[in-house]
């Protein structure tokens, strides 16, 4: 938009710049550490998951990782699959689909009426037992669309709290090649009728990482 | 005294004499401080938090023009565009055009103050489209064509019986009394408007200059449908919600989280940084940002009040206010109610006409206490009743009265006179059984309380003779 359609910006500008000219008091205040250290990621991650109604599966390798998937999936009603194209999933994924429908992000963003997504990750945030997730995994309604979303992490994208996250994000560009992040922290929720917590509301009830530890 | 402040006055008495509105509140309000409670343990330092928040927030308000720019470039670049606007108008405008000229017939929303505060709904369905709102409780508070009852948790005083009853006259749902069930019966209806609707409208809880994204939190995933299925993408608001870096959200998404309703942190936390780029599986083909102005540089302009522009409308100090707590959040009659509305209303709407509100508080300092960003509210209210008093808002009425007062403290012997004289004609007033009524000048007082009888002598009376001082 070019400015000359815009000309309140200048005016809204002036005023800011106007008033800023002089700086107010700044409070002064206790300056520690807000959070403790998380020291074991892995456990901390985990109890955070069961707080946050996230089911953790920590798997050794990727034959546990492909029977883990299948395993939700087979406790699925009947129905198309979503999931992100990745060399990873590809390979995970092909073989354990049970004659269901499988669509891929290559061919498109997931159906509404999809009965689970699979996708990788950005990262995983033992402090508040969260999911990173960008347009990268899939796309955004990769992630939030079906009742089930299933994410594939392993340990090496584990860190330990938000400060170290945002860090990741920084170093390998994450905001700047998304046009769409997301922290996810368990499964979607409303405590809008008289505070009472209501799972699903309008994103997956069931939240499920199948963490894997080597490869 | 002005209609908005006689309509407040009626509301609060009618509101807080309703006992069953009152429990309903009540009980939200305790399921709120217990979960924040809870939520505090998880902080190795709470007051630390609060601080950083502070920091961060003065950092962006005192350099907004700076943060602002590197905001907008940043959009620019990654092919979003910028409106700015001066006030509500500007921006239904800006928005309303652009949905013209994408052919936009209906409109999912995800919670933004900033849209009830520059009736943005009304000004679309002017034009024809139809606005559904996705937010559970703001979905529910416009079935029934009211405002938010409160800028996070809207719907808080309804049960769910009412909720019930409206979702069986408005959608034709079958009555229950399982919470679960309102919300499918939600669930279902609106899925149907996110993937028929062409624009989703959202707020920001946060603008982050160096990544130009903004960021908008909630629990339930409509914010993440509204931003992610329809094509064409507006988020709208305030100038003041704009932070440096990205990673200033490692404070500030716990903590809103915290204090907005006990949670460790929001389900969703998104970060929208434009359009779909190529590559990309979805997303919408124009990304709008409208900022709007409305009264806030001039708020920045106001030395002592600039830090009413940090809040990150968590609704805190709303549910810490005893006044909320008796009166809800209707009776106030503004987009934003409890303290910091009743700081910011006047800045937002002029502050003849709602400077009453600065006297439904009794100062008790609770919404300063719990402020997540300390801003000294309840000093600010103070500001603003001293500014109302210095732009001559108050009535001649009144004014005779202070004048009166301040006569009558200058001298001791005008004191002890006029205090004899208040004393006797209330004994006289209450001997013939006329307290409460309109004779009675204590009425405002008396109508509803007994008041305790009134002593013959005074303090000074007493003193001395139990002093034997002559
Ligand atoms: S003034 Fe402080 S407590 Fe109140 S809504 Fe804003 S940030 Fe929260």
């Amino acid at each position: 938009m070019a400015s000359a359609d815009n000309p309140s910006r200048e005016r809204i500008l002036g005023r800011i710049r106007a008033a800023v000219q002089t700086t107010a008091p700044h409070h002064d205040g206790p300056s520690g550490q807000i959070f403790a250290p998380v020291t074991d990621p892995l456990d901390r991650f985990q109890k955070e998951c069961v707080a946050n109604i996230t089911e953790c599966m920590v798997t050794a390798d990727a034959a546990a990782s492909a029977a883990a998937i299948a395993n939700v999936l087979a406790s699925l009603p009947p129905g198309e699959i979503f999931a992100q194209d990745a060399p990873e999933l590809r390979a995970l994924v092909s073989g354990f689909t049970d004659g269901r429908p499988l669509r891929w992000s290559s061919e498109g963003p997931p159906n509404e009426a999809s009965q689970a997504t699979i996708t990788l990750c950005e990262a995983l945030v033992a402090q508040t037992g969260s999911i990173l997730v960008s347009a990268a995994n899939g796309g955004r309604q990769a992630t939030v669309i079906a009742p089930v979303h299933i994410v594939f992490a392993r340990l090496s994208q584990l860190v330990p709290d938000l400060e170290a996250a945002f860090a990741r994000v920084y170093e390998q560009g994450i905001a700047s090649r998304n046009s769409y992040v997301c922290l996810i922290t368990g499964s979607s929720r409303t405590a809008d009728i008289e505070k009472i917590l209501i799972m699903g509301a309008h994103g997956p009830r069931r939240l499920i990482v199948v963490l894997q530890k080597t490869g | 005294m002005t209609t908005a402040a006689q309509e407040f006055l009626r509301k609060a008495a009618e509101k807080s004499a309703d006992l069953a509105h009152r429990g309903i509140v009540r009980w939200n309000i305790d399921q709120y401080d217990a979960g924040v409670g809870r939520g505090k343990t998880r902080f190795a330092d709470w007051e630390a938090a609060r601080q950083r928040c502070h920091d961060i927030k003065w950092e962006a308000v005192n350099h907004l023009d700076r943060y602002l720019l590197q905001f907008e470039q940043k959009v620019k670049e990654n092919g979003g565009h910028v409106f700015w606007a001066e006030n509500g108008e500007e921006a239904r405008h800006y928005i309303c055009d652009v949905a013209a000229r994408t052919g936009v017939k209906k409109v999912v929303k995800s919670k933004s103050m900033v849209s009830e505060e520059i009736h943005l709904a009304q000004a679309m369905e002017k034009m024809g489209i139809e606005v559904v709102e996705t937010d559970l409780g703001e979905f529910i508070v416009q079935l029934r064509n009211e405002p938010p009852y409160h800028i996070v948790t809207p719907a808080m005083h309804l049960n769910r019986q009412q909720v019930s009853k409206l979702f069986k006259e408005k959608l034709g749902a079958e009555e229950t009394q399982d919470p679960p069930e309102l919300v499918a019966i939600a669930r279902r209806w609106l899925r149907k408007s996110f993937f028929s609707a062409e624009m989703g409208i959202s707020g920001a809880n946060f603008i982050i200059a160096d990544a130009g994204m903004v960021t908008i939190t909630t629990n339930e995933g409509n914010g993440r449908l509204c931003t992610s299925v329809p094509r064409i993408q507006v988020a709208l608001t305030g100038i003041e919600k704009v932070i440096p870096r990205l990673q200033d959200l490692a404070t500030l998404w716990p903590t809103l989280a915290t204090a907005g309703t006990g949670q460790p942190i929001t389900c969703y936390n998104t970060l929208i940084g434009g359009p779909r780029r190529a590559g990309e599986v979805d997303g919408p083909e124009e990304f709008h940002v409208v900022l709007v102005d409305n009264g806030r540089s001039e708020l920045l302009a106001d030395l002592e009040q600039r830090e009413v522009l940090h809040c990150i409308r968590c609704g805190a100090c709303i549910n810490a206010c005893p006044v909320f707590r008796n009166i809800g959040g209707h009776a106030y009659g503004v987009t934003y109610p409890g303290p910091i509305g009743s700081v910011l209303t006047p800045h937002l709407r002029g502050l003849p006409e709602y400077q009453h509100l600065s006297y439904a508080s009794s100062l008790c300092g609770a919404c300063t206490d719990v402020c997540p960003v300390h801003i000294e509210l309840h000093h600010h209210l103070l500001h603003n009743r001293r500014n109302a008093i210095h732009a001559g808002t108050h009535s001649s009425a009144e004014r005779l009265g202070m004048k009166m007062f301040r006569w009558t403290m200058m001298s001791a012997g005008r004191f002890r006179f006029m205090g004899s004289l208040g004393r006797t004609a209330l004994r006289v007033i209450h001997g013939m059984r006329l307290e409460g009524t309109a004779l009675d000048p204590m009425r405002p007082w008396t109508k509803d309380r007994a008041a305790p009888a009134m002593p013959r002598e005074s303090f000074r009376d007493l003193w001395r003779k139990q002093n034997g001082v002559r």
